[in-house]
């Protein structure tokens, strides 16, 4: 220990010394590093804190049971499968639950019908406890018992409406759930669920006890045998494979975005770490000359890196963990995407693992960064970096593009590539090389770029002079540029795809959305075609689409799909690609993209519909275009949809009004027309307000990544400031020497000006360029493989014109910033100094 | 081979790619011995100090030190040879900016791997020696020209080299100055008993070493 | 008996409902089979068969098997297949006395869809694969099955029904409403296997049918009772009750002797007495139980006095961790005779 301390203490006096001359770069490559490691750690502990909150919410419902059977759709499943089930062998005991979404004073609760003596046996979680210590309440068909979250300043012995589908029901408040306090949960008797919300024959679960030693596998495959269509086995790992699947693409996207950013900071370590080796290339050949060897030059960088990475990964954790705070509080725990719908703010869940894990990727980060550089200081040649007055420059030598286009090259294959387990991993590979390649390209591009000026000769010396070192130092302005353009492009990617997935969904609003009023009953049906009539009767009405989403699944260890009923279905939504016309005598079905990519659905393709007890083949006619349901939907004909079912309410409506008519008049007086219950429960919106509602929601959504990209652009620009001015002071003698030859300060500080400006134009050509191509990625590749749907590429010119000016701007005045202070050293002094 | 010191046997040296700067230099340098070069600009005296130094390799011919022949070691090894044998003083000072002058003279001793607190001691007496006492916690940039190579000195022996090599060390001080570092840095050799090369085109240097050498295009002739 | 009650009660509460119940009265004569299957009518209703059984080298052991039905008053018109309006629950325990405590186990379910079901038509009640029914030849059948035990038997009627009390009105205190319809099948021939930790014996032995049904069933003031039905090795049988108050005293009491010739004699409050010798004090709950009573009826041929001794001490039921009460429920021998003997109220007083 005290050896190699004693070994280490010329680069520990080299590192404490640099730094205490050169705070800001530090600080700049710390920041750098903190700010990757921050984002992603906080993304991290958001989604991880959510998606337990999430978990333990299902878990709650799901009371758990070794096994479920559950209800493919808001159908339910014939009571009478339950005595069937719960005479196999290996079934120790079963408890039938009826499912209700119910509101109560407005607030949605997840009502249990159950058989407590049964529910006693399989999910004693789920056991009401009864207020008044009357045990014989839990059978009464009055008695609602609810948690402490569904209880909501209720008190035990209040009478309570409670609305399912429209249908309002009194009872008292019976007790509480012990079990599940934080859930908004409610229970009832079963059979009171049955015979008071129209449900009399149907359950919607089977909660299962397993016999002690039962062989799971053998019984998964008797029941799944006993199964009639319509009802589908559920354990533990499946609601875990649901959840997951649920929002893993969203969380494993802004996981990566995070880690994008860490790149970027990688280059931005990278950019600093080889601007101060540059410049310390005598400092380096001294201590080569006095006999330290190349392990120590190579080790004192790469010890600058670490120190970089370890404080930055200390403090980039310190960060990310209040960022996640802050988000919960604020944005809550689905960051503002709505895939977690828990009504509060889920407690943090600090993960050390997930912590330790981040903090080694941003140290891993900063060593890569200082990987290059420290090489390149233990090549320096001693004898001739000790005398050299500056940069090795040679004008004559051209800069290489083949390792550019090899890492584009292979960034493109990548892109090619299918994904791995529903993330698109090759994908955001693709990216990384696309911004290394692109990186690569600075000085080949630089020179490219500048080529037509540099054949002109200016007047102005300040514009001649910037235009000769830019040209003639290519891999120097590179330097400069890796970090910038790393951000820059990534920063364009974005915003050339969100710019593209809101145009799209703009444009998709605009085809699903043609009446003058939507009606929601957020996600009831409480429209019976009484009601349905009643509604289509208002005055002012002209016509109303009624129709209705209800969950249906067609695999056990996939969030359910949307069965969106409607009037119409085939041709309501415009197809993508081909529609095909379905068969005489079959069912036509239109699916939505995800569900098509999810279930490899094309037109033409047949679907087993578990609908009304029975498995229906359904005829895929065409595949349209759906932002709105990650885990698919299928739009189904209103009038088969009724015969197969019988089901034929309706929980949404689209609205024409007559002409003339007042659209909040309108409003009123379906209000008015409604049973106030049902009145209170559902949402009445202008055609205009829920657009404006739905993209709100888009831009809430991708609010995070703003800010990611926003940070990511503020971390290049301190780059670019922290490089210009250590490239600047390290040019102090040739500013020098230029005063010598009469050149003036004013001329200096204009051409480092015109430096910055044509740097800033060629970093901006280059991250817009580079952005663009990585935009292609992540709308053609990312976003296919992550969510499933695809979208029409848009520019944003005026935002793409803004950054490339911004830069310009900012890289001059950054340029000449630094340059009033290098000029300000006395001429004589600054030629004599040799460092 | 023989007791020497330092041997130089027929070594020949080109700029790369071009003109030859000389072709059959010999030189042996017996330990405690000073010798001064002397040579017209550009005929190669600093090219002749890197290659006793092993920081770059002669055309032909070859450099031993203690004994050893240069060529026959690696990178590595040559470094650690430096390290523990050579002092050096150079025209433009060469003395890190970032570093206090303690530590800028202690750095020999650390590189050797002596306890930091035995080199900053070693520094502040030896800065005492050039007459920089009490000012090893200073930094560079508070220095003239002529103290900044007393730093330079005392850093020269500061590891007790058996071989001080010094390229014009008054290269950058006016006369006055320069003459008294001169006088240093022949008391300091002395005082240590280092063998030296110095290279300088100053008469005056040239006086205070046991043997004057001018170098030529041919070699090295008695001057 | 009546321990069946109690658990009924703990399990369901006790505010007792306004009485949309009908009230057990005298007068009426048992219709068969009609009479074997529920009568969801009343409150609470059981069909509990005690009996002894004989394995192969001389070895004896007690079981019981008892159904309840209880009435909600709950959802009277509720079209649900799981209208909560009967609650059906059962006991079964085996007494051997080379394990020298009960093993037992117990089921509860609502009424509902088959699964749990008590036909109104004669002796079919089952919860799960808990069942208790009478074949088309007479013979009752049950098949139950707990913690390490499992009984599969068949008991045939030798004898014909015996009516309790006033030809099956059974009255349980000094108001008549405080009554239940009653009737016994003594001396049933067992036959079948029974299975004690894995090992299966085929096993014959005579047990003891009560049928009893009732809605208003306990006295003010009453905190458990004790209760005996024993079948005489001569083809005589015996039942006898007692309710106690809080002080140990007797509040009411009753039975009916049926000599071997079939002449019954129904014995009232002051023809019935029962007698502590030594108590069992349960290391468990600390009841202490008087378990070998001494027993005396007056017949009109003169005071019996018939000395219980149970076939081990420790035949406590404590259902506490199932929701059910602490009971003693245990095979007994009297000189010429065998059966059961019930104690309840030991364990502290009842809470109606």
């Amino acid at each position: 220990m005290t050896a190699a301390w004693r070994a280490a203490t010329a680069p520990r006096w080299m590192i404490a010394g640099e730094w205490h001359a050169h705070p800001v770069r530090i600080a700049t490559a710390v920041i750098a590093i903190a700010i990757g490691v921050a984002l992603g750690f906080a993304v991290h502990l958001v989604n991880a804190s959510a998606l337990d909150r999430f978990a333990r919410g299902l878990a709650t419902v799901n009371g758990g049971a070794d096994l479920r059977i559950e209800t493919t759709s808001r159908q339910g499943i014939g009571e009478n499968l339950y005595p069937r089930i719960a005479r196999l062998p290996g079934i120790a005991a079963a408890s039938p639950v009826v499912v209700l979404h119910a509101r109560i004073g407005g607030m949605p609760v997840d009502l249990l019908g159950l058989d407590a003596l049964r529910a006693a046996q399989v999910t004693p979680t789920l056991l009401p406890r009864p207020g008044a210590g009357d045990p014989m309440a839990v059978f009464d068909p009055q008695s609602l018992f609810l948690s402490h979250a569904a209880l909501a300043g209720h008190r035990v012995g209040e009478r309570i409406i409670v609305v399912v589908d429209g249908r309002a029901q009194s009872f008292t408040i019976a007790g509480s759930l012990p079990g599940a306090q934080a859930r908004a949960l409610g229970m009832i008797d079963i059979a009171a669920a049955q015979s008071r919300f129209a449900r009399l024959g149907t359950i919607d679960r089977i909660d299962l006890k397993l016999a002690h030693g039962a062989d799971t596998g053998r019984i998964r495959a008797t029941l799944n045998a006993a199964l009639p269509p319509g009802a589908i086995l559920a354990g533990t790992a499946d609601d875990a494979d649901r959840t997951d699947a649920l929002s893993r693409a969203y969380r494993v996207n802004l996981d990566m975005l995070a880690l994008v950013a860490l790149l970027t900071g990688a280059f931005l370590v990278y950019s600093a770490q080889a601007l101060s080796v540059a410049r310390r290339g005598p400092h380096f050949a001294l201590l080569r000359v006095l006999g330290a060897d190349r392990r120590m030059v190579t080790g004192q960088v790469l010890a600058e890196g670490l120190v970089f990475g370890v404080i930055g990964a200390a403090v980039g954790i310190g960060l990310g963990l209040g960022i996640a705070m802050l988000v919960l509080r604020l944005v809550g725990g689905d960051l503002g995407s709505g895939y977690f719908s828990a009504g509060d703010v889920p407690p943090l869940v600090f993960a050390p693992g997930a912590a330790a894990g981040f903090a080694a990727l941003g140290i891993a980060t900063a060593l890569i960064g200082s990987l290059v550089p420290a090489r390149t200081a233990a090549r320096i040649a001693p004898a001739v970096a000790l005398k050299n007055l500056g940069d090795a420059i040679d004008p004559r030598r051209t800069p290489a593009i083949l390792p550019a286009v090899s890492l584009a090259g292979v960034g493109v294959a990548a892109a090619l590539m299918p994904a791995v387990g529903g993330i698109a991993l090759f994908g955001y590979l693709s990216i990384g090389l696309l911004l290394a390649g692109g990186v690569a390209a600075m000085p080949w591009l630089a020179r490219a770029l500048l080529a037509p000026l540099a054949r002109r000769h200016f007047v102005s010396p300040a514009i001649e002079l910037a235009v000769r070192r830019l040209w003639g130092a290519p891999s120097q302005a590179a330097v400069a540029l890796s970090g910038i353009v790393a951000s820059v492009g990534l920063m364009i990617a974005m915003a050339v795809m969100v710019a593209s997935f809101r145009g799209s969904v703009d444009e998709w609003l605009g085809q699903i959305l043609p009446a003058d009023l939507y009606l929601t009953a957020g996600g009831d049906a409480p429209f019976d075609p009484t009601a349905q009539r009643a509604l289509a009767g208002v005055a002012g009405v002209r016509h109303v689409v009624f129709s209705v989403q209800r969950p249906i699944a067609l695999a056990p260890d996939r969030p359910a799909l949307a069965l969106v009923v409607r009037p119409d279905a085939a041709s309501a939504y415009p197809s993508l690609g081909r529609r095909i016309a379905a068969p005489p005598g079959r069912i036509g079905i239109g699916v939505s993209e995800p569900a098509a990519r999810l279930y490899q659905l094309a037109p033409g393709a047949t679907v087993a519909l578990p609908l009304g007890g029975h498995r229906v083949l359904a005829f895929v006619t065409g595949i349209f275009r759906d932002y709105a349901r990650q885990a698919g939907a299928i739009a189904i004909d209103s009038t088969t949809y009724d015969q197969l079912t019988g089901d034929t309410h309706r929980g949404d409506a689209a609205i024409d009004i007559r002409p003339g008519a007042d659209p909040a008049t309108v409003i009123a007086a379906i209000h008015r027309r409604l049973p106030p219950l049902i009145a209170d429960t559902i949402q009445i919106l202008p055609v205009a307000a829920l657009r404006q509602r739905a993209l709100a929601i888009f831009d809430r959504s991708f609010a995070i990544t703003y800010g990611l990209e926003a940070v990511a652009i503020l971390v290049g620009l301190a780059g670019v400031a922290a490089t210009a001015s250590a490239q600047t002071m390290a040019r102090t003698r040739e500013f020098g020497m230029l005063r010598h030859l009469g050149v003036t300060r004013r001329q200096i500080v204009a051409m480092l000006g015109i430096e910055g400006a044509l740097l800033g134009l060629v970093g901006g050509i280059a991250g817009v360029g580079l952005g663009c191509g990585v935009a292609q990625v992540l709308i053609r590749v990312i976003n296919p493989q992550s969510f499933n749907w695809t979208m029409d590429t848009r520019t944003p010119l005026g935002l793409l014109a803004g950054v490339v000016l911004a830069l310009i701007v900012a890289s001059a005045i950054t340029a000449m910033l630094a340059g009033r202070s290098a000029v300000s050293v006395d001429a004589v002094r600054a030629v004599r100094e040799d460092w | 081979m023989n007791g020497n010191l330092l041997a130089l046997s027929h070594v020949a040296k080109s700029v790369p790619g071009g003109r030859l700067l000389f072709g059959d230099v010999s030189l042996d340098l017996a330990a405690g011995e000073f010798v001064a070069i002397m040579g017209e600009s550009g005929v190669g005296k600093s090219t002749l100090l890197n290659l006793v130094a092993g920081l770059d390799a002669p055309d032909r011919g070859t450099v031993a030190l203690d004994g050893t022949l240069l060529d026959t070691l690696g990178e590595d090894a040559r470094a650690a040879l430096r390290r523990r044998r050579i002092g050096f003083v150079f025209q433009a000072f060469h003395i890190l900016p970032h570093l206090t002058l303690g530590q800028n003279v202690g750095l020999p001793l650390v590189l050797l791997r002596a306890p930091p607190r035995a080199a900053i001691a070693r520094a502040t007496d030896l800065l005492a020696a050039v007459g920089l006492a009490g000012r090893e916690g200073d930094y560079p940039s508070q220095l003239s020209g002529g103290e900044l190579q007393r730093v330079a000195i005392a850093r020269a022996i500061a590891h007790r080299p058996a071989l001080i090599l010094a390229d014009e060390p008054t290269g950058n001080l006016d006369p006055d100055t320069a003459a008294r570092v001169l006088d240093l840095l022949v008391a300091q050799i002395r005082e240590t008993g280092a063998a030296a090369l110095l290279v300088t085109h100053s008469e005056v240097a040239a006086a205070a070493a046991d043997r004057v050498l001018r170098l030529t295009a041919d070699g090295l002739v008695a001057a | 008996m009546l321990a069946r009650l109690l658990a009924m009660l703990a399990l369901l509460g006790a505010a007792a409902p306004p009485a949309p119940f009908a009230i057990a009265r005298p007068g009426a004569a048992f219709a068969f089979p009609r009479d074997h299957g529920a009568h969801p009518e009343y409150r609470t209703e059981w069909w509990y068969v005690t009996g002894w059984i004989d394995g192969p080298g001389g070895t004896h052991r007690g079981f019981q098997v008892t159904f309840f039905r209880t009435a909600t008053g709950l959802a009277a018109d509720d079209p649900s297949a799981f209208a909560p309006r009967q609650i059906l629950f059962a006991h079964a325990a085996l007494s051997d006395p080379a394990v020298g405590h009960l093993l037992h186990g117990e089921r509860i379910a609502r009424e509902a869809l088959g699964l749990a079901r008590a036909s109104r038509a004669d002796a079919d009640v089952a919860i799960d694969d808990w069942t208790l029914r009478r074949l088309p030849d007479g013979r009752f059948v049950t098949h139950v099955a707990g913690d390490g035990f499992a009984l599969d038997l068949a008991f045939r009627p030798t004898q014909p029904v015996l009516a309790q009390g006033d030809h099956g009105y059974s009255r349980k205190g000094p108001d008549p409403r405080d009554a239940s319809r009653y009737y016994s099948v003594p001396h049933l021939a067992v036959s079948g296997s029974v299975t004690e930790q894995g090992s299966v014996t085929t096993v014959t032995g005579n047990a003891w049918l009560d049928r009893e049904w009732s809605s208003t069933y306990l006295m003010p003031g009453a905190v458990g009772w004790d209760w005996t039905g024993l079948n005489f090795d001569d083809g005589g049988a015996l039942m006898a009750f007692r309710i106690r108050g809080a002080d140990g005293g007797t509040l009411w009491a009753g039975g009916t002797w049926r000599a071997p010739d079939g002449a019954s004699t129904v014995l009232g409050p002051h023809d019935v007495a029962f007698t502590a010798r030594h108590r069992w004090r349960s290391a468990g709950t600390g009841a202490a139980y008087p378990v070998d009573p001494l027993l005396r009826i007056r017949l009109p041929g003169g005071v019996r006095t018939l000395p219980l001794a149970p076939l081990f001490p420790d035949q406590e039921l404590d259902g506490r961790a199932g929701g059910s009460p602490v009971y003693w429920e245990g095979a007994v021998t009297t000189p010429g005779a065998r059966g059961y003997l019930e104690l309840t109220g030991y364990a502290g007083p009842l809470k109606l």
